[in-house]
């Protein structure tokens, strides 16, 4: 990490009428092996660096970025952003929530480091997982896999005083599958993540899980029963739990969709001033408390400090079934009067840090998930999902169920196919009434940003009721 | 020969020289600016130059990419590279890049787009023309965006070239209620042709139409489809043509090569022409761009190829290499014989869809899916508006869709939105039958 020209960049900046200016750099060695129906395609592997800088001046946001580390192009992108900032001409000024100046190092440890495993062994251990899905009896027909590695070192300075080194070394796997039997396809997707090191594929155990995964799916050609329509208690597996707390509250209380910041392209929230949602309101039954934690140890979204130099804590967005906090970055925290929690996230170097989740999950119940099912009469229990989405004010959203089964009298019978809900965030919430005592996450990237910006996330929780829901 | 084309043909007689059968170096030096703003106002404008070479060769068929930055340690890289590859693993698929001295057009990339001189007056421009149509009090928000990028591309196997790819796009969502918004786009290669006043005129206008939404009835409608909300469609059918698509199974096009898909009135192709924001003269083998019929009167006659796919299926690169994975370009939907006007008129009952966003499928072989409209949902009553609707999401099979469309009009539009609508389109008003749409209980 070139650090003489990161901080040439803020000095420069700061020769300028700023009211705050800041640069960051990230070197990020990239690999990428792409495995697909038992054949390597390709080896990707890269480093990237470069630098940004960003400036308020003027009430004005401006920000520029280069890979070319030369001082001749760092001024010249420094005076674009001083450029830029000044022409915004806005009739209300941006502003940053006061923050104090912060002087440290942090790392995640790997326990096998990435950098000691050879090429080869990463390739057969992926073309390993792919040759157990190929000699199985179950045809599956269409796969492929990939691996991604990224280990990102990042330097952080502002005009407040921080200095932030970093080291985040992050592992993931997609796997997509296609089974067909009597000629009838289904298909699954999975990914895996983790911070940390290597030892992060062992324990994923991605053939058991994918093994898992094509029998669900032949299983369903061959029996899968379609649900007669109506009223019924729906258990949700954790990827489902997982899965509506990021998208039906993680998402409808990032402050710059609130705002209106993110109007044109993810949309805005039911959360608005002067609405009928604020903090306060109540949108869940009261054992529904939802938190967002970039401090989960090794997970996915983890982190330590962001992306303006906050540091990360634990946020609770719904306590007790009521919208409790927002999250915040320093832009959106001075618009509403409070701090920042450290919510600001960017992929790169050339990319503006924004308002964005790390580990967003509902918090544990006292409930066995066998007392849940043993507690239904007749419903559904949707353990995992396969096409979902939700309106751009994250209030009208669908889930349909991939591995699926009926309950009758406290007891799971025949697969169901693809059983439907459409619903409101209210009412999802709402008829929560049964939470496991068990959590668990899987590894998500979460879409935001123009240019888009694919963060990873975990998203997660514990199995859950919901009582007398319709479903189709 | 420009020093930045010496280069990069260094780079590829360094890995020759290592030994690899094959390489291909590119390198783009991209200028790239974007405005965002929210509530009418200039949120940030952002600017972000990268200079990259991709650098991919292969070494008996083991096919191995990195990335040089501004040409720091080539050699050093290359080497690390060439190593990779000897350790890699076979891929029998693997049919090697174009080969062959090309002869490509000329580019026509706008130099103006090298550098915007005032951004903000754009978006201004557009704003103001919200407002116009949908009074002060309307809120706008979205991005300008301006590209240019300079490309050098120089192949062991003789391609060389040199093109220059230049866009600007803007991009805005009117919102005339917390409820009710409309959303316009205006996509052009050159700045000559840019107003963005006519993406702010038709969000302002679809807008003020959205005023005072009902919740909506779920049922089975006859559908007219904005040109954005079409250029989703439009995009989706695109990636599901790449060869790639074909062999993963995300796709509803497996084994279809030769059979109907849709009425014949369809006819779509991919041709990154030069008006188009994706508008190119070689693919990433350096393969001169060629327009591609892929659905002709409503008949699937190709796949998108890179020349290694193109020898799995026993055919020819259709231009759209992605070393690994073809891509489509930018697709166009051959005009109809009905005017705008007299699709609207002719529809007793049905709806007028302006936008959507995250389409999500069950599955792609199938073509099961959903999508949720956004901004403008009309009521169509004898060829009036009647209602402005909301809350509905379009829960149908994309087969389907493609299958039951039942008018085209004249008019098309460039779109290009986000993800959502990407790669680019010129993209008609199209009239589909019998679509089932759905709504949260």
């Amino acid at each position: 990490m070139e650090k003489d020209i990161v901080n040439f960049a803020l000095d420069y900046a700061q020769s300028k009428a700023v009211d705050y200016a800041e640069a960051r750099a990230q070197n990020t060695k990239h690999e990428e092996i792409v495995v697909k129906n038992g054949i390597l395609d390709a080896y990707v592997s890269t480093v990237d660096s470069g630098l940004c800088v960003r400036i308020l001046a003027e009430g004005g946001l401006g920000f520029a970025s280069t890979n070319k580390l030369s001082k001749d192009e760092v001024r010249a992108i420094v005076d674009m952003a001083y450029k830029s900032a000044k022409l915004a001409r806005r009739q209300d000024e941006i502003a940053f929530a006061e923050e104090k100046g912060v002087k440290i190092k942090w790392d995640v440890e790997q326990k096998k480091k990435i950098e000691d495993v050879s090429p080869e062994e990463k390739i057969d251990e992926l073309m390993g997982v792919d040759k157990s899905l190929a000699t199985q009896e179950i045809k599956i027909p269409g796969r492929i896999s990939v691996c991604e590695i990224d280990m990102a070192e990042k330097y952080f300075v502002n005009s407040e005083g921080s200095e932030i080194s970093s080291f985040l070394p992050k592992i993931a796997a997609f796997a997509f599958i296609t089974v067909v039997e009597n000629g009838k396809p289904e298909q699954a997707f999975k990914q895996f993540g983790r911070s940390g090191g290597w030892e992060a594929f062992e324990e994923w155990k991605m053939t058991e899980t994918l093994l898992h995964e094509a029998n669900v799916l032949q299983r369903l050609i061959k029996e899968g029963k379609s649900v007669k329509p109506g009223k019924m208690d729906l258990v949700c597996g954790t990827e489902v739990t997982g899965i509506a707390s990021h998208e039906s509250c993680g998402h409808p209380i990032e402050a710059d969709r609130i705002l209106g910041r993110e109007m044109s392209q993810a949309g805005r929230s039911f959360i608005y001033q002067g609405g009928p949602y604020w903090i306060g309101s109540q949108i869940g039954s009261d054992i529904v408390t939802i938190v967002d934690d970039p401090t989960v140890k090794n997970s996915y979204g983890y982190y330590k400090y962001d992306d303006e130099g906050i540091g990360a804590r634990r946020r609770f967005l719904y306590k007790n079934g009521k919208i409790h906090e927002f999250l915040h970055n320093r832009e959106t925290a001075a618009k509403l009067g409070t701090r920042s929690n450290g919510s600001s996230r960017s992929t790169n170097y050339d990319r503006e840090a924004i308002v964005r989740m790390a580990s967003t999950f509902l918090l544990p119940g006292d409930w066995t998930e066998e007392e849940i099912i043993a507690d239904v009469k007749h419903g559904i229990y949707m353990k995992s999902f396969t096409e979902w989405n939700i309106d751009d004010r994250r209030f009208n959203q669908r889930y349909v169920g991939r591995e699926a089964y009926m309950i009758e009298n406290g007891e799971l019978t025949t697969q169901v196919t693809r059983p439907t809900i459409e619903t409101s965030t209210k009412t999802w919430w709402s008829t929560v009434d049964a939470i496991s005592k068990k959590i668990d996450f899987d590894a998500a990237t979460c879409g935001k940003g123009d240019p888009m910006q694919g963060i990873p996330v975990y998203t997660g929780g514990p199995v859950i009721r919901l009582k007398e829901v319709y479903v189709k | 020969m420009s020093d930045i084309l010496e280069k990069t043909e260094a780079i590829v007689k360094k890995g020759k020289a290592l030994g690899a059968d094959e390489v291909l170096a590119t390198t783009v030096f991209g200028r790239y600016r974007q405005t965002r703003f929210s509530n009418n106002q200039i949120d940030i404008t952002t600017a972000w130059n990268d200079y990259v070479t991709d650098l991919t060769l292969s070494w008996n068929k083991r096919l191995v990419a990195t990335q040089i930055r501004n040409f720091q340690n080539s050699a050093k890289i290359a080497e690390q590279l060439f190593k990779l590859a000897k350790v890699s693993k076979e891929n029998p698929n693997y049919g090697g890049i174009a080969s062959g001295k090309f002869t490509y057009s000329k580019p026509t990339a706008d130099r103006k787009l090298q550098e915007l001189e005032n951004p903000s007056q754009y978006v201004f421009e557009a704003v103001e023309a919200a407002q116009k149509e949908a009074g002060s009090e309307v809120k706008a928000g979205g991005i300008l965006f301006s590209k240019y990028e300079d490309v050098y591309l120089v192949s062991s196997e003789g391609p060389v070239g040199r093109d220059a790819r230049s866009a600007v796009e803007l991009s805005i969502r009117a919102f005339s209620q917390i409820d009710a918004s409309g959303h316009g786009v205006e996509c052009c290669s050159s700045l000559g042709n840019f107003k963005p006043s006519r993406a702010g005129e038709k969000a302002g206008k679809i807008a003020r139409m959205a005023k005072n939404p009902k919740q909506a009835k779920e049922g089975k409608y006859d559908i007219i489809f904005d040109p954005l909300f079409f250029g989703s469609m439009l995009s989706t059918w695109a990636q599901m043509v790449s060869a790639y698509s074909i062999m993963i199974k995300l796709s509803v096009f497996v084994d279809k090569l030769g059979q109907k898909v849709a009425p014949e009135a369809v006819t779509l192709r991919d041709k990154p022409a030069e008006y188009s924001v994706n508008n190119r003269i070689f693919d990433d083998e350096g393969f001169p761009i060629q327009e591609n019929l892929f659905i002709e009167r409503g008949i699937l006659k190709t796949y998108l190829h890179n020349t290694s796919t193109a020898k799995i299926f026993k055919t020819n690169t259709t231009g759209n290499a992605g070393l690994v994975q073809p891509q489509p370009w930018s697709i166009e939907m051959d005009a109809g014989h009905l005017s705008k006007d007299q699709l609207f008129d002719e529809m007793k009952n049905g709806l007028y869809l302006t936008n959507t966003w995250y389409t999500r499928f069950q599955n792609y072989a199938t073509g099961d899916f959903s999508t949720i409209p956004r901004d403008g949902i009309f009521l169509i009553e004898n060829g009036e508006i009647k209602q402005s609707w909301k809350d509905l999401r379009l829960s149908d099979n994309i087969l389907k869709l493609m299958g039951n469309i039942a008018g085209i009009s004249k008019e098309r539009q460039q779109v290009h939105w986000w993800l959502e609508a990407d790669p680019p389109s010129l993209s008609p008003y199209v009239l589909v039958k019998d679509i089932q749409m759905t709504r949260p209980k």
